[in-house]
């Protein structure tokens, strides 16, 4: 994938994501109202492709107002994403026809990578997650189970022994990925698979595509390296 | 500005550590009192999880799922209280409680309180501890405190 597409097809992605944020955002108080409806409306010239720096540059002033508004983010990891891609976005549209604009979309692709490796690395490195206890707490008691019924999974501890190990091979495992376009495919889907179960599960949509709009830098990044 | 931007930091730099433990989890109960004296002796859950969510819904929750996006935000403001209690969380918790008494049971006046109560797992059974308890809240919509973001007072 070229640098322009994937710069392109990200700016894409991320206004989608963002319009679908904002919207869920417009039943909510008048301020988070005004704030959400703004960021709506910047991301109509990014999807159009018109003016997409100024844009850019509007909805990282959103994002800022949003970060003082709810003093941090609003939905955790997913904001987080949110705006490290917004970020990295930027520094590409300021430093175009540069090597800022290339190093901004490869420090995308490595932190949507660190983001399963670090993940899993702590996992590992945490018995109760080796011997799948962790997750049958997160059944148990946490606070992300959206049905009372899914809180009896606690109950299947060789499930999610399986499961815990199967997550946690999947993040470490995840850079090897990065070696071949076919590898990086099914890692792709694998992860894919991975936010879909926590967008089902535990109600995190917003990860779900936030993450997937992170894709095409990493796309971009793994034939810079190997193509 | 410097606080916003040390908010913005850890988006830059992100830990990713994402369910390193799992910790106490969270629970906001509030109760309805007739009085700034009164602490209750019942407490409701607030937002209580349905039964079951049929995998249809869980679906389309892809797709819009603005109320379960409020409730982890709630959940995130219970944890920062437990480090530290500010006038913030405290109002958006309030404000929160009180759009769902008032769409839900139609209460518009009166006063609540709120508590966070953190369950976790040890020595084979749940446990829960009280961690907070909120003063007595007014139901009807006020302004947010400022005070936690006010400039300080020229000399």
């Amino acid at each position: 994938m070229s640098f322009e597409t994937a710069l392109r097809l990200t700016e894409v992605m991320m206004a989608l994501c963002f319009l679908q944020q904002s919207a869920e955002h417009l039943a909510g108080y008048r301020d988070e109202r005004r704030l959400f409806a703004l960021r709506g409306l910047l991301c109509l010239p990014l999807l159009a492709g018109v003016a997409t720096g100024w844009a850019l540059a509007g909805l990282t002033v959103v994002a800022l107002c949003a970060l003082h508004r709810f003093q941090g983010p609003y939905n955790g990891g997913s904001d987080r994403m949110s705006l490290l891609i917004l970020c990295c976005l930027d520094l590409a549209h300021l430093g175009a026809g540069t090597a800022l604009a290339e190093t901004a979309l490869a420090y995308l692709a490595v932190q949507l990578t660190l983001s399963y490796v670090v993940s899993g690395q702590v996992k590992l490195a945490n018995p109760d997650w080796r011997r799948g206890r962790a997750l049958v707490e997160v059944f148990r008691f946490s606070a992300y189970p959206v049905s009372e019924s899914l809180r009896g999974w606690a109950g299947r501890p060789r499930l999610l022994f399986a499961m815990s190990w199967g997550v946690m091979l999947f993040e470490v495992g995840f850079p090897l990925s990065l070696l071949h376009p076919v590898a990086l495919a099914i890692g792709l889907a694998l992860a894919a698979s991975f936010h879909l179960a926590n967008a089902c599960l535990f109600g995190l949509n917003r990860f779900f595509w936030i993450w997937l709009a992170a894709w095409p830098a990493l796309f971009w990044f793994q034939a810079r390296l190997f193509g | 500005m410097l606080h916003v931007l040390g908010l913005l930091a850890p988006a830059l730099m992100p830990s990713w550590r994402f369910f390193r433990e799992v910790a106490p989890s969270p629970r906001i109960e509030y109760a309805l009192v007739s009085g700034p004296a009164e602490m209750p002796a019942r407490w409701t859950e607030a937002r209580p999880r349905p039964a079951r969510l049929r995998p249809l819904a869980m679906l389309g929750r892809l797709f819009w799922n603005p109320g379960w996006n409020e409730t982890l935000f709630l959940v995130s403001c219970a944890e920062r209280m437990a480090e530290r209690p500010t006038a913030h969380s405290t109002e958006e918790i309030r404000k929160r409680l009180a759009r769902g008494l008032a769409e839900g049971e139609g209460v518009t006046e009166g006063l609540l309180r709120f508590r966070l109560v953190f369950v976790e797992h040890r020595g084979g059974r749940l446990r829960r501890h009280v961690i907070h308890v909120s003063g007595p809240l007014p139901l009807e919509p006020r302004p947010l405190d400022p005070r936690p973001f006010a400039p300080r007072p020229r000399r």
